[in-house]
C-alpha cells in the first residue's frame, strides 16, 4: 500500500506555509480558552492525599505499604499488577493512613490509598539515563508509571511496544475540548523538554519520523516548536475543528491514513501520544522522576482563581475547589466537570481526587452548560452532518429508543467514537451520543455480532 | 455540600434550538411578505394573517384534543402558514387559507406526529389539495396594483368572499406564456420581461413572484446555516440543465431557461420547500438524486403537463421518495469501501441459490 508522506514536511518552517490539515466533518463549539495565558504554577499541596490505585486501564496496582510506614515523594507505593496495568507513586513525603474506597471521577469506585503530608518533600527518583537503548527506555517508562495522559490512560509501556511494524509516531497537542489549555501551556513553556519526550519514544518505537499535531489557534505553541524541532519531527498546523484531537481524525489529517473499523492505530503504522505523555517520558528518563505530578486547568464560572497547575495526583477536587473558589458563592457552581466539556464526566461530589489522566477540573454556572429540555427530532440532518465517524446517529438513536440493538449495531453503532457531536448540534436537543454510548454498551451486554 | 447536576457527556450544546431555526425562517420569509404587500396592496397580508392564525390555531386545537404537549412555540406553525399564504395566489376568497392552513396542519403534520414526521412539506400539499378542490380559485391571477390608474393598496378587499374579478385585473402568469409558446413553437420571452419577473411585477402567486425578495431570504437561510446549500444548487442547476435537453431543438434554449428559472415557484419552492427538513434526504449522493430528480421532474411537468404545477408537484414527488433515498447513508470512517460489482454479484449469487434450493433459508 502506498502512503502519503507528505516529504514537505520536513522542517517546521514548510508547515506553516502550507494550508491546514484535517478531518472530514465535525463542529465548531466556543473555544472558551479562557486560561491561555495563564503560566503553569505549582498548586498548593493538601495535608492529606489520596492516591487512586486505579489511574489507569487495566488492573488496578497492588498496594505496597501498610499503615503507619513512611514513604517519600517519588516512592512506589502501588505495584503494577499484571501486564495492562501501572505503578503508582507517592506524591509527597509523609505517612501512610491506610487504603480507603473513594469514588473516582468517572463514577466508579476504587481502592486510594490515603497519605498524611508532612511536608518536608524528601523525594526519591530514580536513576538519571543520559544515552539510554531501546529497551532501556521502555523498561523506564514502564518503571515510572507513565499512561497515556489525554484522558484515556492506557499504559505506555504497552502502546509503545506494539506488534505491528511501525513508521510513524503522532503527537496529539491538537487540545480540541473547550477550555482545556494545560497542553498548551506545556508546548509553550517545555517545548524543549516535549521534543526530548518525543525522540525518546521515537527511538523505542524505531521510528525515524514524527508530527506534532496543533489547531491552527495555538499559533505560538507552533511557532515556539517549529524554531526547536530537530529533522525528522514535523509540526503540524490542524484546523481548528473539533474533535481534531481524536485519534483516528488526528491520524487521517495528518497521514490521510484510515484506521479500519474495529482496528488499531498500529495497523496502519501510526502510534499516538499526548503531548504531557512526551513530557513525562523525557522527565522519567533525562530526570529520573516517575508520574505523580501533572500539569491541569482549572476554569470555568464557578471559580476565580482560574489557571494552569502543576497539580499532585491525589489532591481531591475538594481541596483544588477550596483553593480557586476564593470569593466566588458555592451556589454559582451548578456542575463539576472532569475533562473538557464535550467528553468529560459530571462530578456528583468533590470527593475524587485528581489522577494521572485529569487534564481538566471544571466549575460551570448555570449558564456554562446546556440545560435545555430535549424536544421532537425534526430530521434536520445536523447530526448526520457533524459525525466525524459517518454515522447516522439519528437513525440508531431511534433504534435505540425501539430497544432494537441488532439495528444499531448492523448501522455501525460501534464505530461510535463518543465525541458528542452530534449532540452538541442537535438543534432539538435530543440525547443522541448518549443513546450510542447505551447501544454500545447493550451489544456488548447481549454479545450481538 | 452543594448538589450538583449530574449527566452523561457533552455538557455544552449548541446555541441553536428548533425555535431559533424557524424564527430564521420567519425572518427569510419577510422580504417575500413585504414584496407581496409591495406588489398587490394589502390583501395578501389579510392572507396570510388568517392562514398563520388558522396553523397555529389548529395545531394547538389538536395538542388539545389528542393531549399532547402543546407544540406551537416552536414555531413550525407560523412557518406553514406564512409558506402556504405566499403559495396562493394574490387573491383568493378568505376560506381558502382557512382550509389550507386546516389541512396542512392537522392531516399532512400532526396525524404523522407533529413536526419532523410528515411525510411531505405541508404547506405544498395544502396547495395542491387546494387546487384540485377550487381550481378556478387557485389559478386565477390578478396583475400587480398600479397607483398611478387610481387603484388603492385595498383594491383586492373586495373579493374576500367570492372572485368577481374583472378581465382588465386578471393576469396570465409567466409561465402561461411560456405553456402557449410550447405548442405554438415560439419565442417564449417575447411577451415578458426579465426584470419584471424578477422583481415581481407580474401576475402569480404572492410570495412567489419577486425572485429577488426569495433569494434574499434564501440567502439568509444559507448564511445562517439553517438550510443544505446543495438542495437548492442542485434543483436550480438540473433545471437549467434540464431545460437545454428538453428544449435543444426549441430554437429558444436561453429563453426557456431565464423564464423557468424566474417564472412560477422554483426560485420559492428550491429554497423554501425543497428544504424542508423532515422530507428531504441528508447523505450526500441522496441529496443529489433528490435536487437532479426535483429539476428534472420540473421541467417534465411544466413541459408536457396541462396544468403549471410543476414545483408543487415535483416537490411532493420527490417528498415521497425520502424515506427510500435516506436509506443511501455514508460509508463509515475506517469501513472497506463498497465494491459495488461485488456486491452486485453477491447478491446474485445468493438469488441463485435461493432459486436451486427453492427455499428461505436466509
Amino acid at each position: 500500500m502506498e502512503y502519503n508522506y507528505q516529504e514537505n514536511y520536513t522542517s517546521g518552517d514548510d508547515s506553516m506555509t502550507i494550508s491546514l490539515r484535517t478531518f472530514r466533518r465535525g463542529i465548531h463549539p466556543p473555544a472558551n480558552k479562557f486560561t491561555k495565558d495563564a503560566p503553569l504554577e505549582d498548586f498548593p499541596v493538601p495535608e492529606t492525599l489520596y492516591v487512586s490505585l486505579s489511574q489507569h486501564i487495566g488492573a488496578p496496582a497492588r498496594p505496597i505499604v501498610a499503615p503507619g510506614d513512611r514513604v517519600e515523594e517519588g516512592q512506589l507505593i502501588g505495584e503494577a499488577d499484571g501486564f495492562v496495568s501501572s505503578n503508582v507513586f507517592s506524591p509527597v513525603s509523609g505517612i501512610v493512613k491506610g487504603v480507603i474506597k473513594l469514588p473516582t471521577a468517572i463514577g466508579t469506585e476504587a481502592d486510594h490509598i490515603e497519605i498524611e503530608n508532612d511536608f518536608k518533600y524528601s523525594k526519591r527518583t530514580l536513576p538519571v539515563l543520559h544515552d539510554p537503548t531501546k529497551d532501556e527506555i521502555l523498561q523506564r517508562i514502564k518503571d515510572a508509571g507513565i499512561v497515556g495522559m489525554g484522558g484515556a490512560g492506557f499504559p505506555a509501556h504497552i502502546k509503545y511496544a506494539p506488534k505491528d511494524k511501525v513508521d510513524t509516531l503522532i503527537i496529539n497537542g491538537a487540545e480540541c475540548e473547550p477550555y482545556i489549555t494545560c497542553d498548551y501551556r506545556l508546548l509553550v513553556e517545555h517545548a524543549q523538554t516535549v521534543v526530548d519526550g518525543i525522540r525518546l519514544i521515537m527511538k523505542t518505537l524505531d521510528v525515524d519520523k514524527a508530527y506534532i499535531g496543533i489547531e491552527s489557534n495555538k499559533s505560538f505553541a507552533i511557532k515556539t516548536l517549529a524554531e526547536i524541532v530537530p529533522e525528522g519531527i514535523s509540526v503540524m498546523r490542524l484546523k481548528t475543528k473539533y474533535p481534531q484531537g481524536a485519534e483516528k481524525q488526528l491520524i487521517y489529517a495528518i497521514t490521510h491514513r484510515t484506521v479500519p473499523t474495529g482496528g488499531l492505530p498500529s495497523q496502519i503504522g501510526c502510534v499516538v501520544s499526548n503531548v504531557h505523555t512526551a513530557y513525562a517520558v523525557a522527565r522519567a528518563v533525562y530526570s529520573g522522576e516517575p508520574l505523580y505530578k501533572r500539569a491541569m486547568t482549572v476554569s470555568g464560572g464557578g471559580v476565580r482563581k482560574r489557571g494552569n497547575y502543576w497539580v499532585r495526583t491525589g489532591t481531591s477536587y475538594q481541596f483544588i475547589y477550596d483553593i480557586c473558589r476564593q470569593d466566588a458563592e458555592e451556589e454559582w457552581t451548578r456542575k463539576v466537570i472532569s475533562g473538557g466539556p464535550m467528553m468529560g464526566f459530571a462530578q456528583a461530589n468533590l470527593l475524587p481526587a485528581c489522577a494521572k489522566g485529569t487534564s481538566c477540573l471544571l466549575f460551570l454556572t448555570k449558564k456554562e452548560f446546556n440545560t435545555d429540555e430535549s424536544t421532537q427530532c425534526i430530521n434536520c440532518g445536523k447530526c448526520i452532518l457533524n459525525c466525524p465517524m459517518s454515522l447516522v446517529p439519528r437513525d440508531i438513536e431511534r433504534a435505540v429508543i425501539k430497544n432494537d440493538f441488532e439495528t444499531t449495531y448492523k448501522i455501525g453503532v460501534v464505530n461510535c467514537i463518543e465525541c458528542g457531536a452530534c449532540s452538541y448540534s442537535c438543534p432539538a436537543k435530543r440525547p443522541l451520543v448518549q443513546a450510542m454510548r447505551l447501544a454500545k454498551k447493550e451489544i456488548k451486554a447481549r454479545g450481538i455480532k | 455540600m452543594a448538589q450538583y447536576i449530574v449527566s452523561s457527556s457533552p455538557h455544552i450544546s449548541t446555541s441553536v434550538t428548533t425555535k431559533r431555526m424557524m424564527l430564521d425562517v420567519i425572518i427569510a420569509l419577510i422580504p417575500a411578505t413585504l414584496a407581496s404587500v409591495l406588489i398587490y396592496g394589502f390583501y395578501p397580508l389579510f392572507i396570510m394573517v388568517l392562514s398563520v392564525g388558522t396553523a397555529v390555531l389548529s395545531e394547538w386545537l389538536f395538542n388539545l384534543a389528542t393531549k399532547r404537549t402543546q407544540s406551537i412555540g416552536d414555531l413550525s406553525a407560523i412557518v406553514t402558514g406564512m409558506i402556504l399564504a405566499l403559495n396562493l395566489p394574490a387573491v383568493v376568497p378568505f376560506y381558502v387559507p382557512i382550509v389550507g392552513s386546516a389541512f396542512a396542519i392537522v392531516i399532512v403534520k400532526m396525524l404523522f406526529g407533529g413536526i419532523g414526521k410528515n411525510f411531505a412539506n405541508p404547506a405544498i400539499t395544502a396547495r395542491i389539495f387546494l387546487m384540485l378542490c377550487w381550481t378556478g380559485v387557485m389559478t386565477t391571477f390578478v396583475k400587480p396594483i398600479d397607483l398611478s390608474e387610481g387603484s388603492n393598496m385595498f383594491a383586492y378587499f373586495v373579493n374576500i368572499v367570492k372572485i368577481d374579478l374583472p378581465d382588465a385585473i386578471t393576469s396570465a402568469t409567466p409561465l402561461a406564456f411560456v405553456k402557449d409558446s410550447i405548442s405554438a413553437n415560439t419565442n417564449p420571452a417575447q411577451s415578458l420581461n426579465a426584470l419584471d419577473m424578477f422583481l415581481g411585477r407580474i401576475g402569480g402567486s404572492a410570495g412567489e413572484v419577486s425572485a429577488l425578495a426569495v433569494i434574499i431570504g434564501g440567502i439568509y437561510l444559507l448564511v445562517r446555516r439553517v438550510i443544505d446549500w446543495r438542495i437548492p444548487a442542485l434543483y436550480l442547476a438540473s433545471t437549467v440543465v434540464f431545460t437545454a435537453i428538453f428544449f435543444a431543438d426549441s430554437g429558444y434554449v436561453g429563453e426557456y431557461i431565464w423564464t423557468y428559472l424566474l417564472g412560477g415557484g422554483l426560485m420559492f419552492g428550491a429554497f423554501f420547500m425543497a428544504t424542508d427538513y423532515a422530507t428531504s434526504p441528508k447523505s450526500c449522493l441522496a441529496v443529489v438524486i433528490y435536487g437532479v430528480g426535483l429539476g428534472f421532474l420540473t421541467v417534465i411537468f411544466r413541459k408536457f403537463g396541462t396544468m403549471n404545477e410543476g414545483v408543487s408537484f415535483s416537490v411532493l414527488l420527490m417528498n415521497a421518495l425520502t424515506p427510500l433515498l435516506d436509506k443511501i447513508v455514508p460509508k463509515v470512517f475506517g469501513a472497506p469501501k463498497k465494491n459495488i460489482a461485488k456486491l452486485i454479484s453477491a447478491k446474485h449469487k445468493r438469488k441463485k441459490s435461493v432459486a436451486l434450493k427453492g427455499g428461505f433459508d436466509d
